[in-house]
This record gives structure tokens, C-alpha cells and sequence, in this order.
């Protein structure tokens, strides 16, 4: 049987796997780097990509392909908070902006959020896509 | 918390127990959420664990011959226990040739190959000769009588020895009818085509000079040859050329074809080619039959086993019932009499009757065939007799209830019946030592359709009386089954027949006598108002108890059905009928009699049940039958 516990903290592995340089463990990312970086996990997920749970993720590489331009945008938009509203059940008040870039062929995505039940202010984290990974 | 579900092989459940272990045993605590890192990691160390667990299931699996699903797995481990599985079998079919020809040559060679073409639903399929056959020619004319010809493609392949020790005789094509493959062996110092080796099942009694090959299937339904090893069976040596000629065939789509056209290659004595100098006129002596599919996984499942514990020796009725399945690969059910338990007594002799898939009776060539092979198999001293199918039909008289107000079409809902009727014949009936339940019998009635209120339904059963046309002949005919024997006569009913030396037509009744026996008489209808008069009174007897009736003799001169037959019923003492012994039980619904009937209190018409349309649950009181 599972073991209830109390922390509220939120621990995860990095998957750089770059040994700490002086303990030599590996790295841990905590709170809300951890919410981070599982935020931006599923965004690049493409659904069907995981074993045996094939709505996981979300289809914003199927835009990529399509203009850089601010009705792309949009649907990026919706694409990404619809996936962290069904997959991340620790962030709350999401949102989204896009910035299409077309001199770069990519979108600048700002993605804000509060994390539940943490007395921290609103995060933010951004990131680009671009039609190769 | 220790980690020990070694038996999952669910993903889901399999993650899971990752995840509580790591619960248990760590300091992280994101592995909960999808989007987390080890979330990842999770997945994939399941997902190795998920096939790791599946591939070692299905390794285990195919590792034992109960639950194999590969063909080639389950003809392996048949294999070793010694059996080796039934190939396809072509339609044979005998036809005679009649070849005019201008040659000087004493003798014509029909050679291996191509034969002629039959046709059989629109579709024509070609005949060949796995074997060159030799006649003479008498007066410009080559004859050729009862040719075998077998349904397929002759082929040839050739091998050279080479020596090396991974050297594999296969050959590439499936669908091959192993009977009609013929190897010969050219050695160094053998002309033509050179030795022709035989076939092998066991190394009994093999030397190493023994000329002999083993046959085994492979992957694909191909089959390999095996050659000895120089003390079971002769060594082959490096340079001979294996000249094997085989057929291939379509099985069991190439039964029933019939106008067959000839399309053979004739030669003279020199091996110059004849051409026939007038039309060849082509006989056909017997329809193609006997075609089969190659044994099935299901079957060869059922019959390795057997066939190891019966150690190629007909013993017991298990045995014999293994061994002709698998000499005659035609068989659907065999049923094995010890003589002992025969009225009266027979000592020494064994009775099989075989009911073949396509069909009633085995032919006289074919059970001479069967007859030979079993003398390999069986004890000295014992005597084997094929005996012909002697078939107890079970017909049912069965009204039908059914409410009217879910019911669109009752010709559709008649249908449904008989077609349940059928499936539950297939399923449960028909075969030797079959069993008629009469309680599942009305269950499936009730079950066929929502629309069924009730059944009532009445059980007969009958034989067919083979009879000797214009010829005196006595007659016997077992039911196995007690007969329902009502004082007032009526229980005994037969289709009509005609006599030698008297007009009219004629049909078998009974009177019932004391200790359980009676009498047979023969009656004539006087006219169409069911008024009879006895014309024999004494034609024979009939015993309730055992079940049988005994014709004294009698000439018959012509039946009312076709093929010499007349069908005689009788009612039986238990609803639930058996195939004793050597009769083979069916259940023939096309000879009962389905009536729906309207149940007018179910569907609201007549809630009081005035008007009710009530069924007898006895049988009627006609003399005759039909």
C-alpha cells in the first residue's frame, strides 16, 4: 500500500543527467522549476508519442507548418492551455502568448500560471518553437 | 516495500508498481504528474518491463504443445513425440482412357503430368499423374482403364548432393499432397532417372542400406526430406542428383468435379511423342473426391498425443480412432465396435464404421484401402470389418408459440428456427456416440428468437430401409433406442413401397403383442379416406424393447422415395436418443416438421384464453408415415 506523506514540495529528476560537481548526484529540480519544465514536457509531447496514452500531449507541432503569423498564434494558444488544464493538475489561472517571429520561422511562447496550494507569485517561463526540434 | 509482481502484464498495473515503490524508496515526488521527468522515465522502464513480460509469455507459451499457437511451434513439438501432421489431400477421380493411334510401337506411356481438366461451380481444375503408366496397343487403339487421377500441378525439383553437413532438402512450394511426392536417387553408377527411394514413417526395421527418405513439415507449410545416415537408410554420396516429382494441389476445391476433358502427353516405347490420330474418348469412372485440407493446429493438437500413446498399434477404439484419422484423412467420425459386444457375440472381429466429411458412405476402393493400411497397425488374430453407415435420423414434430406483436414476418421467424435447429444438430448431435438432449433441444427453440413464447415439440426417429429391388431379401434394422409402444398399433410408420406380384401401393404397420414384441404387417390404402386393408399379416417382428424390427422375406418391386429406399419410424420410449454403437446419430431438420402457432394470451388477443389454440404432446394416429 502507497505510503501517504505530507510534503508539499515538488521533487523531479533532470534529464540532463549532469552529475552535481561536487556531490556528484544527480541534478534535482524542485518547485517550480519542476512545474516548468513538466509544463513544457507536455506542450512538446505529441499525442500518441507516449506508451499506451495516446491523448497525452498536445499538437502544436502540427502548426508549425502553417504560417507564422497571429491566427496560428491563436491556435497555439488554445492548444497549450487546453493540454496544461488536462495534464497539470498543480498549475491554475493559465495563460498563454505567442509571438510569432517570420524573419526566424518561429513562435516565442510565454506561458504564465499560478501554482496551487504554494505561496509563490505568478510564473512565467518562455520558450521558442520551431519547426525542427 | 519489496518490488515482487513478476506476473503483470498490464502496463498500466506495471507502472503502477513502479510508481509505489518509488513512493517508498525515495526522496522525488513528481512521478505522479504526466508531465514530469520521471514520468517519463517511469513509462519507458515499464514499457521494457511490459515486453520483457510478453515476449517471456509467449516464449513459454509456444513452448509446450497445449498452448502453441504457430503453426510451425505446433508441428515442432509434434515432431518430437513423433507425428507428423497431415498434408493437403487432392480429389482423386478415375477415369478410363481410350487412345487410337497410327504408332507401330507396342506399348503407350502415359506420362507424369497433366492429364485432363474437370470442371467443378464454374471453375476448372487440372488432373495429373504423379506417375508414367504403361499399356499395350491393341488393334490402333491405347486403352487405359481406372486411371487415378489426382486434383493439381505436377512438379519436379532436383538437388545435387553436395556433402556439406548443413545441406536441406525443402521443398519451396505448400499446398503439396505428400502422397504423390516419388523421390529417385541418381548415384554414380545409376542410369536415368536412378533409384527410386520410399518413404518412411519409423526406422524399424531400416538398414544402412535401406533406400528410404523422411518426411517432415517446415516453416510455410513446405516439407523437407531427410535422407539415412548410413545405418538408418542409405548415406547418400556427394554428387547424386534427388530427382522429387509431387503435386500441388487446390484440396477440397477440387471435390465433385466431373466433365473432364483430356489434356494428357502420350509416348512409344522410344519416348517419341504419340499424337492420337482420332478424338481420345475420355469415361469417367467416379466423380473427384477425397480432397482435404492440411490438418488443422486444432487437430494436430488432438491426434500427436493419441497417435504417441497408441505407438502406431491399433489397440483400443481410442487407437483405431487416431490411426484411421490419420490413414484416411477424410474421416470426420469413427466409431469402433469390439465384436464382443455385438448380439450375438462376434469374437476376434473389430466393426468400424466411418462417416467421411463429404458424404454418407466410404467407397469399396477406399475402405479396401483402409482395411490393407490397418493390417500394419493391428494385433495378429484380429480382424477388422468396415461396415457401411447405418444413420439414425431423429426428426421432431414441434409447434412453435410465438407473440404476435414482436413479430414482423413469421416465414422469417420460421427461418431463424431452423437455422438455430441446424447449428445445434452440428454442435451437439451429429456424430457417433452422439447424444440427443431433448430438454436443450426446447431450450434452443425458446432461445431462438424473444419474439418465443413456448414450445411443444414430439420426437421420432427413423431408418432408411435400403432395399434389394426385385430380389427376395430379408432385412434387419437396429434403432438402438426403446420404441413407445401404444396397445392400439399405430407406432411403427413407413414411407410407401410397391410388392412383386401385386398392384398398389404398400406400407409397414405394427401390432403390438405381449413381452414387449409384435408383429409387422403390410397394409395397402384402399382409398384417400384413410381406410386400409392387410394384405400380409405377419411380414415380420418387431422387439419395443431392443428396438428393432426384423423383415421376414419380402420382394420388393419399387419405393416411393428415391435410390431403393424406404423410411421406416418408430416413436421412442425416452425423448433423449442415443447413437448406440455403430449408429451414427443425426439430426435431420429438414425432415421435421416446424409450425408456428399464434399465442394469442401472451400477445393480448385472447387474455382470457378462449380460443386458445391447444397442441397435442402426442403423436397423431395416422397409419402411415409423412
Amino acid at each position: 500500500m502507497a505510503i501517504s506523506r505530507e510534503s508539499r514540495a515538488f521533487r523531479d529528476i533532470s534529464l540532463s543527467f549532469e552529475p552535481h560537481p561536487v556531490t556528484k548526484d544527480l541534478p534535482i529540480l524542485k518547485n517550480a522549476r519542476a512545474i516548468t519544465r513538466s509544463v513544457q514536457n507536455l506542450v512538446e509531447t505529441i499525442p500518441t508519442e507516449r506508451f499506451f496514452q495516446p491523448l497525452l500531449g498536445s499538437d502544436v507541432r502540427a502548426s508549425l507548418f502553417d504560417f507564422v503569423d497571429f491566427a496560428t498564434a491563436s491556435v497555439i494558444e488554445e492548444q497549450i492551455i487546453t493540454t496544461v488544464n488536462n495534464f497539470e493538475p498543480r498549475v491554475d489561472n493559465v495563460s498563454v502568448e505567442v509571438d510569432p517571429q517570420p524573419d526566424n520561422n518561429t513562435f516565442a511562447v510565454t506561458v504564465f500560471y499560478d501554482i496551487v496550494g504554494q505561496d509563490f507569485p505568478t510564473q512565467e517561463f518562455t520558450f521558442l518553437l520551431e519547426a525542427t526540434r | 516495500m519489496p518490488f515482487t509482481k513478476f506476473t503483470n502484464l498490464d502496463f498500466d498495473q506495471i507502472r503502477s508498481s513502479i510508481k509505489d515503490y518509488l513512493r517508498a524508496n525515495s526522496t522525488f515526488t513528481d512521478f505522479d504528474f504526466e508531465g514530469s521527468n520521471f514520468s517519463i522515465l517511469i513509462d519507458t522502464l515499464a514499457y521494457n518491463t511490459y515486453i520483457t513480460a510478453y515476449n517471456s509469455n509467449m516464449v513459454v507459451n509456444e513452448s509446450f504443445l497445449d498452448s502453441a499457437t504457430l503453426r510451425e511451434n505446433v508441428v515442432s513439438l509434434a515432431r518430437n513425440i513423433g507425428y507428423v501432421p497431415r498434408s493437403r489431400s487432392a480429389a482423386k477421380a478415375q477415369v478410363s482412357l481410350e487412345i487410337p493411334t497410327t504408332s507401330t510401337s507396342p506399348t503407350m506411356t502415359l506420362k507424369a503430368g497433366l492429364v485432363c481438366v474437370g470442371s467443378v461451380n464454374d471453375s476448372q481444375y487440372v488432373f495429373s499423374t504423379p506417375e508414367d503408366i504403361t499399356t499395350t496397343i491393341n488393334s490402333g487403339v491405347g486403352k487405359f482403364e481406372d486411371v487415378i487421377v489426382c486434383q493439381g500441378t505436377f512438379l519436379k525439383k532436383q538437388f545435387t548432393v553436395d556433402g556439406s553437413l548443413d545441406q536441406r532438402f525443402i521443398l519451396q512450394n505448400p499446398y503439396i499432397d505428400t502422397s504423390t511426392i516419388v523421390v529417385y536417387v541418381k548415384g554414380s553408377s545409376d542410369d536415368g532417372k536412378g533409384r527410386e527411394y520410399e518413404l518412411a514413417d519409423n526406422i524399424l526395421n531400416l538398414n544402412k542400406d535401406s533406400e528410404i527418405y523422411l518426411l517432415q513439415e517446415v516453416q510455410d507449410e513446405k516439407y523437407e526430406l531427410l535422407f539415412g545416415d548410413g545405418y538408418f537408410g542409405k548415406k547418400l554420396e556427394n554428387g547424386a542428383v534427388i530427382t522429387v516429382t509431387y503435386i500441388v494441389t487446390d484440396g477440397i476445391d477440387g471435390n465433385g468435379a466431373t466433365n473432364f476433358s483430356y489434356s494428357g502427353r502420350i509416348t512409344d516405347n522410344l519416348d517419341n511423342v504419340i499424337v492420337p490420330s482420332n478424338n481420345v474418348t475420355l469415361t469417367t469412372v467416379s466423380k473427384a473426391q477425397n480432397g482435404g485440407a492440411i490438418e488443422s493446429i486444432d487437430s494436430i493438437k488432438y491426434f500427436a498425443p493419441r497417435i504417441y500413446s497408441s505407438q502406431y498399434r491399433a489397440v483400443t477404439a481410442r487407437d483405431y480412432e487416431a490411426i484411421i484419422q490419420s490413414i484416411y484423412p477424410n474421416t470426420e467420425s469413427v466409431a469402433v465396435v469390439g465384436g464382443e459386444e455385438l448380439d450375438p457375440p462376434q469374437f476376434g472381429n473389430v466393426i468400424i464404421s466411418i462417416k467421411p466429411k463429404n458424404g454418407d458412405y466410404v467407397s469399396d476402393f477406399d475402405k479396401q484401402n483402409i482395411a490393407s493400411k490397418l493390417k500394419n497397425y493391428s494385433l495378429s488374430g484380429i480382424n477388422q470389418q468396415i461396415i457401411d453407415l447405418k444413420v439414425l435420423f431423429v426428426e421432431i414434430e414441434s409447434s412453435v408459440y410465438y407473440n404476435n406483436a414482436k413479430v414482423s414476418n413469421v416465414n422469417d421467424l420460421k427461418t431463424q428456427v431452423s437455422s438455430v435447429l441446424n447449428s445445434f444438430a452440428t454442435a451437439n448431435i451429429n456424430q457417433f456416440g452422439g447424444r440427443f438432449k431433448y430438454s436443450k433441444l426446447c431450450q434452443t427453440i425458446d432461445g431462438a428468437d424473444t419474439s418465443i413464447t413456448s414450445n411443444i415439440t414430439k420426437v421420432r426417429i427413423r431408418r432408411n430401409l435400403k432395399t434389394l429391388v426385385n430380389q427376395a431379401a430379408q432385412y434387419e434394422l437396429c434403432y438402438g433406442n426403446q420404441f413407445h409402444m401404444n396397445k392400439d398399433g399405430f407406432n411403427i410408420k413407413s414411407t410407401g413401397f410397391g410388392l412383386s406380384g401385386r398392384n398398389g401401393t404398400f406400407y409397414f404397420t405394427d401390432t403390438p403383442g405381449t413381452n414387449g414384441k409384435g408383429v409387422i404387417a403390410v397394409v395397402k390404402d384402399v382409398n384417400d379416406n384413410g381406410e386400409y386393408e392387410v394384405v400380409i399379416k405377419s411380414a415380420g417382428t418387431v422387439d419395443y424393447i431392443k428396438g428393432e424390427i426384423i423383415l421376414n422375406t419380402i420382394t420388393f418391386s419399387s419405393t416411393e422415395k428415391e435410390n431403393d429406399i424406404i423410411e421406416i419410424q418408430a416413436v421412442p420410449e425416452s425423448n433423449d436418443v442415443i447413437g448406440l454403437k455403430d449408429l451414427y446419430l443425426s439430426f435431420s431438420v429438414a425432415d421435421s416438421e416446424i409450425n408456428m402457432v399464434k399465442d394469442t394470451i401472451t400477445s393480448g388477443e385472447q387474455i382470457s384464453g378462449v380460443g386458445y389454440k391447444v397442441t397435442s404432446s402426442y403423436l397423431n394416429g395416422e397409419l402411415t408415415r409423412g
